[in-house]
């Protein structure tokens, strides 16, 4: 079983992220505080509580060299977390934002991170040494909608960004005084800050999702039709394949290593895609052996469709709980929303992954042994 | 979403109007010949997906309900009926379910059973979520 380790949290998980040594982990039980747990030989103990957000907390990223916690909320703010002997202490980061805050990762040098938010803008913030203060500066005019997710580019430079007018963009974020000129930054410093790299227009309808390959030649994002796409130098004459999902659609990515990548969404299953020699991308299979059911009759399907209704009809106002998804005998019973790569070392290939979602629970996968990632 | 990309000047209306028409004899001659999943085929290729104009698209509708409704043996259809027909089809399917009336409905509901079977929940996603290329 490709599933090492699973572990109910909560009743729903929105976000979550490990500690750089993978002992701790962060995570959001769908409301305003911030849960942080670690493992003692047998079981997980609850050792913080990160309670500072009015609402509920949409992103968390832990940065694995700095070891800082960086968490974005509804409430449109954003805290840094650092330790101090046994306590967190925040500080808080002003977004200038007027709706809320939706998704959040470091740069690759941990010197800024980048929130998504439903303001139609995307933040680059960074730590201002003389004012002891994180600084804010959006990034206006170019998207339509709201950024449902952001990726680095390993240049620390480029970012891109999924929204729901389905575009998929690139920009660039240098920083005077913050990106310094190194040897391998090349071209990546001739942009200004906020310009507009490229836009990808291939979804008819809302993108997620969006990262990068290890080595950034690569960029894969999601569309809510069920769709995955491709692209291949995003930045000079990108060229996109675009694959149909037989079944339901993604909501975020993780690239396992230049050549394979895994895909999580409404499917509460991990899809895996492989390139082949030739670049070419397809679907191999689902990650996650289920006990074969045999196929339910269709007498079976409408009365659990009319147990719903009923069910919710019942319920009456009620009804924005999250509905206990029927079991499907797989490591998670309802949609994935979050995947996270636990990284050994400085290898580029990620063996082993954590995903969570509506469910509350935390699944940790170990692809070794299971299936040969292609370099 | 009604940018300025999507306004068509009177004379593309007129081309693709008259390009429906064409199909239509197409199909009816198709039809004659007892081939209904060529004629299947001839009406969903080039449909007007793109335009905002109403006229055009239930020109479209109509061509392809009336080869639709003349599918007897569905098995049959999709297996000569290619996968890249799939996602266009749905799309018709829930245009067709969408007027209400008993033939047609019971008509779709027959091919979406098999539609389904065959291309999975994804391709009613991919009908149901697209909001720019509509039918």
């Amino acid at each position: 079983m490709a599933a090492q380790a699973i572990h109910q949290f909560a009743e729903c998980i929105t976000c979550h992220a490990w500690s750089p040594d993978h002992s701790m982990i962060a995570f959001c039980p769908n409301t305003t505080e911030v849960h942080i747990y670690k493992f003692f030989t047998d079981k997980w103990e609850k050792l913080h509580v990160l309670a500072k957000h009015d609402q509920i907390v949409s992103g968390i990223d832990w940065s694995r060299s700095s070891n800082k916690i960086v968490t974005v909320s509804h409430d449109r703010n954003s805290y840094v977390w650092t330790q101090e002997g046994q306590d967190w202490v925040p500080t808080l980061v002003i977004l200038k934002l007027n709706r809320a805050a939706l998704c959040v990762q470091w740069s690759p040098k941990e010197n800024k991170f980048a929130v998504g938010s439903g303001a139609k803008s995307v933040c680059i913030c960074y730590y201002e040494q003389e004012n002891n203060w994180w600084i804010s500066k959006v990034i206006r005019k170019k998207h339509e909608s709201s950024v449902t997710s952001v990726a680095w580019h390993p240049n620390n430079i480029h970012l891109a960004t999924t929204s729901t007018d389905g575009k998929c963009r690139v920009f660039s974020t240098i920083i005077k005084g913050v990106d310094t000129r190194g040897p391998q930054a090349g071209a990546s410093m001739d942009w200004k800050f906020g310009e507009q790299i490229a836009q990808l227009d291939l979804s008819p309808t809302w993108a997620f999702g969006v990262r990068w390959s290890p080595s950034g030649k690569t960029l894969a994002y999601a569309g809510h039709s069920s769709m995955i796409y491709f692209v291949d130098d995003v930045e000079g004459s990108p060229a996109a394949q675009n694959l149909a999902l037989r079944d339901l659609p993604l909501r975020d990515i993780l690239f396992v290593s230049e050549k394979m990548a895994i895909g999580v969404g409404f499917d509460c299953n991990p899809l895996i895609f492989a390139a082949d020699e030739t670049g070419l991308w397809s679907f191999v299979r689902y990650l996650d052996e289920r006990k074969v059911t045999p196929s339910t009759s269709k007498a079976s399907q409408l009365s659990e469709a009319l147990g719903k209704l009923y069910g919710q009809s019942r319920q009456g106002s009620s009804s924005d709980t999250v509905e206990p998804s029927k079991p499907r005998g797989g490591a998670h019973e309802n949609c994935i929303t979050c995947i996270v790569p636990l990284r050994k070392g400085s290898d580029s290939i990620i063996k082993r992954f954590s995903t969570s979602g509506l469910d509350g629970k935390i699944v940790v996968w170990d692809l070794e042994n299971h299936i040969t990632i292609p370099k | 979403m009604a940018s300025a990309a999507y306004l068509e000047t009177d004379e593309n209306l007129e081309a693709l109007i008259s390009r429906i028409e064409q199909k239509s004899r197409k199909i009816e001659t198709l039809l004659k010949q007892s081939k209904p999943v060529e004629a299947l085929k001839t009406a969903l290729e080039g449909s007007p997906l793109k335009t905002r104009d109403e006229r055009c698209k239930s020109a479209n509708w109509i061509v392809v309900h009336r080869a639709m409704m003349a599918i007897r043996d569905i098995d049959g259809m999709f297996n000569s009926l290619d996968t890249e027909y799939y996602d266009i089809l749905m799309k018709y399917l829930y245009r067709g379910l969408s007027t209400g009336d008993r033939p047609t409905c019971d008509q779709c509901l027959k091919i979406h059973e098999k539609l389904t079977e065959r291309a999975g929940l994804g391709c009613i996603l991919r009908s149901l979520a697209d909001t720019v290329n509509t039918v």
